[in-house]
């Protein structure tokens, strides 16, 4: 990919990084259980 | 001439803002569609790690050096406009990137040291090369061997097939897009 000739050079020094600080970790699906069967009247 | 000199013949500015740019990814990940990850679409550059920043190295004059120089093409490249990235070879993901650290503006981009992705979509490839961002938006990402993904929309999954293009399994697209926005805790690319 041709992007041309340089410009200029730019010292970028970020205040607060553009990166999430944590990745949040999907929350696990509740297993799925049988229902407890109805006591027998 | 020197990296010193070549500096010399530009100028030079600082910011403390990331400059933002357009860039398209490659994807892989595992026949289930978990383990995504972003790669550079050309070379065998490194994957960009999530909520890691992507550090550009470069080994092409010689020893490994810094990137990006002035009398290399090494660096993260990111482009100012979105027509350019439509010659890039195979693209599976379109987004916005923080590039930051070093960078080397030109004259239709950007090459950095440091990038993150900000935003990102999946797109139909083929799509994206006839009509760009026009295109219809995919309906399945095949997974192919060496664990590419690619996003296609139904015809051209379709015209795929016919041509032999045959992947090893489809996924399908929103459960991907959303796993893969979830991957790198990213927003959604509107356009």
């Amino acid at each position: 990919m041709d992007i041309g000739q340089p410009k200029r050079i730019i010292e970028v020094e970020p205040v607060t990084l553009p990166v999430p600080e944590a990745i949040p970790v999907p929350e696990p699906r509740p297993a799925q259980t049988p229902e407890p069967a109805e006591p027998a009247p | 001439m020197t990296r010193t000199t070549l500096d010399r013949a530009l100028p030079v500015e600082s910011a403390t803002e990331p400059v933002v740019a357009w860039r398209a990814w490659a994807l892989t990940g595992r026949r289930d569609g978990t383990h995504l990850l972003l790669r550079p679409v050309v070379g065998r550059g490194r994957p960009w790690l999530p909520g890691r920043p992507a550090e550009a190295g470069c080994r092409m004059l010689g020893p490994f050096h810094e990137a990006p120089q002035l009398g290399c093409s090494c660096g993260l490249h990111g482009t100012h406009g979105l027509d350019l990235l439509r010659r890039t070879r195979c693209p599976a993901v379109l987004g916005r990137v923080a590039l930051w650290g070093r960078v080397i503006e030109h004259e239709s981009g950007f090459r950095a040291q440091y990038g993150y992705p900000q935003r990102l979509r999946l797109i139909c490839q083929f799509c994206f090369w006839q009509w760009g961002t026009h295109g219809v938006q995919p309906a399945v990402v095949g997974w192919f061997p060496r664990g590419e993904l690619l996003p296609m929309c139904d015809d051209h999954a379709e015209m795929a097939g016919r041509c032999g293009m045959r992947p090893q399994a489809w996924l399908p697209f929103d459960e991907i897009e959303q796993r893969l926005r979830d991957t790198y805790a990213v927003d959604p690319l509107a356009i």
